[in-house]
């Protein structure tokens, strides 16, 4: 991968918190032993964490070297970091995760690929529809049956 | 001797072993095909079903994948012009000219041909290369294995990312996930928050499946209205003269692509760029200018990116340091079956290094075999969409996540190194460092406080036993030397050069 000449939207505050949270890392570390001694527990995180800090700092001074992008600002982050498919991609994808418990793991997985497949392809639901079903007996099949996995059948079904 | 091939015999002769190796192989062919699936997304989701396996049968899959996976790359490379694995990428650069003219299917099947050689010869650099370097590395200690562990991270974060420092970061953020948990030798507490689950530390292979499968998923859905190209595809077998006119080419490739594979932290992609350039600067006048079709500009980084699988193996058997990301899943699937990737595993355990070696050497027969038969259906099926593709990896990614304990939490991790992984890689950060990070941390983790132990717990001692023995002092030094060579006068002077 090449570096980028110019700084992509949002880098810059992208790298500020990583400094942050490498900071809040190295806190957290510390609070496992403190600097009781060499060998303790808390040593390797205080390491690794102080790594994060250093290099994250790297990072952020980098980024201050680099020119803006045109498409900077708010709008250009949201455009390249938040496109609008990738934000109801991942709400479709945490409402799956929320719902596995109640409605169980085949029903949820067939709704979620119902739903994207036909948001994303964009073509008429039947297609979607069976290829959603397939692709669930597929890996019922393959999970369930073959490698005996036991997967979550849900509250509503008991 | 008669000993080791029985050994090397095991996945021939047993009949499930040699079907899950050609299944693997098979499979292996159409994920490093199909563009947005990844050998390293399908090798992490295999483990996390195959935990349960015997060793051999789960090592036969995997090892299937990654030889097939590694040669996929160039078919949708050649036909469509999209790398379907990032080895496949200087493949791409003459082989879809080839393709554009109508030699689609002899570019294949010299493709074929000459990465089986490269496999077969990069298998055998690892039967001859491991024994003696595994006899060496039983003479390391354990400060030798925390500079191991160290500078495996930073290789693959040096060699394959956009800065030394992103690739660092990445490495100590790794190290970081896999601290959470109880400390294994003083039984406290670390970042757990008071979560039951966060105790039992976090799974590797749930990182892996969210930093790989989820977040690449994410970063597809960029491509999802790309749309396929449509190739002719005519005779497939190559002509015994060309095999033979391009096999000095193979073999210089072959060697070249051994050693970039066995070094720690490359593999295939870089192996075969580099077989590409040195193609392009020693062949003095191809039949046709590189770029536009010449054949050398396929073979070389075709040959050099299957080699660099056995030579990846060679670090991984003999010093628990994966070659590149694929190794890296698999010295975790050794964990889980109770091995230990080092020195030992070759005089521990001469039967799973000698099955190895026999199963790459069946999985590239297989190749050959898969390789120059079904490529017309094959076109077919690289040309399914992204937008059926993507929802598929995400609840493969989340049963593959559930099925390592039966942890429904666990998908909620994947999904949320998922999301993190996505904001890593749109600001150009590698995710392999992070993988590598969470293995080998624990590792360097545990040997860093017995070599503190070993110098009582003196800082001074401690510097002195790196500077004094010869093995700590040549690893020092390495360390040292990546450092150097990425700090910015030193690399504005090699790109000035």
């Amino acid at each position: 991968m090449k570096p980028t000449d110019t700084l992509r939207p949002g880098e810059r505050l992208f790298a500020l918190l990583l400094v942050i949270f490498a900071g809040y890392a190295f806190w957290e570390s510390y609070e496992i032993s403190g600097f009781r001694g060499l060998t303790t527990g808390g040593v390797m995180p205080m390491l690794a964490s102080g790594i994060m800090a250093l290099t994250g700092l790297v990072i952020l001074s980098d980024t201050l070297r680099k020119p803006r992008t045109a498409e900077g600002g708010i709008a250009g982050l949201i455009t390249y970091l938040f496109p609008l498919r990738v934000v109801l991609f991942t709400l479709l994808v945490a409402i799956y995760v929320a719902v596995i418990p109640s409605i169980g793991f085949l029903a949820a997985s067939g709704g979620l690929l119902f739903v994207t497949i036909w948001a994303l392809w964009r073509k008429c639901p039947l297609p979607a529809l069976l290829i959603a079903l397939l692709s669930i007996a597929a890996i019922y099949v393959l999970f369930r049956v073959v490698f005996q996995v036991v997967l979550p059948i849900g509250s509503f079904w008991r | 001797m008669i000993e080791t091939l029985g050994f090397f015999a095991t996945a021939w002769l047993d009949p499930s072993l040699f079907l899950l190796t050609a299944l693997g192989t098979f499979a292996g062919i159409y994920i490093g095909a199909i563009p947005g699936l990844s050998v390293t997304m399908a090798a992490s989701i295999l483990i996390s079903f195959t935990f349960k396996w015997d060793v051999n049968e789960a090592l036969a899959l995997i090892a299937g994948v990654y030889v097939g996976g590694v040669y996929g790359g160039a078919r949708t490379a050649i036909l469509l012009n999209i790398p379907g694995a990032p080895s496949a990428i200087a493949t791409a650069i003459d082989g879809y000219p080839l393709a554009k003219k109508g030699l689609a299917g002899e570019a294949i099947g010299l493709s074929t041909v000459m990465s089986v050689i490269g496999g077969l010869i990069g298998v055998a650099a690892l039967a001859i290369a491991a024994p003696l370097i595994a006899d060496f590395a039983i003479k390391f200690t354990s400060r030798d294995y925390m500079l191991l562990g160290i500078i495996g991270i930073l290789l693959v974060g040096t060699l394959s990312g956009e800065s030394f420092a992103k690739g660092a970061f990445a490495g100590a953020l790794g190290v970081m996930i896999g601290m959470i948990g109880l400390d294994p030798m003083t039984a406290e507490t670390r970042f757990t928050y008071g979560s039951i689950n966060l105790m039992g530390g976090v799974p590797f292979v749930v990182a892996m499946i969210g930093f790989f499968g989820v977040a690449e998923a994410l970063v597809q859905l960029e491509h999802v209205d790309t749309a396929a190209i449509k190739q002719k595809v005519g005779r497939i077998v190559p002509s015994w003269a060309d095999v033979r006119r391009y096999l000095g080419l193979g073999l210089k490739s072959s060697g070249l692509g051994t050693l970039i594979g066995a070094l720690p932290g490359t593999g295939g992609d870089i192996a075969a760029l580099l077989a590409y350039d040195q193609a392009k600067r020693s062949t003095k006048n191809p039949d046709v200018p590189f770029g536009e079709g010449a054949k050398e500009g396929l073979i070389a980084p075709e040959t050099a990116n299957n080699a660099a699988v056995g030579g990846a193996f060679v670090p991984m058997l003999t010093l628990g340091i994966p070659g590149d990301a694929v190794t890296a899943i698999i010295i975790g699937a050794l964990y889980i079956h109770g091995l230990k990737p080092g020195p030992l595993l070759l005089t521990d355990t001469p039967h799973l290094f000698w099955f190895i070696v026999g199963n790459l050497t069946l999985a590239n027969i297989f190749l050959l075999i898969f390789g120059l038969t079904g490529i017309r259906i094959f076109t077919k099926v690289v040309e399914c969409p992204r937008a059926i593709l993507i929802p598929l990896i995400v609840i493969l990614s989340a049963v593959g996540a559930y099925a390592i304990q039966n942890n429904p939490v666990h998908i909620t991790w994947a999904l949320a190194f998922g999301v993190i992984g996505y904001f890593l890689k749109r600001y150009g950060f590698q995710v392999g460092p992070i993988i590598l990070g969470v293995i080998l941390g624990p590792m360097i983790d545990a040997n860093y406080r017995r070599a503190m132990i070993g110098a009582q717990e003196n800082i001074g001692t401690f510097f002195y036993d790196l500077l004094s023995n010869p093995i700590s002092l040549v690893l020092t030094c390495a360390l040292l030397f990546m450092f150097v060579t990425q700090l910015p006068f030193i690399k504005n002077r090699k790109r000035h050069r």
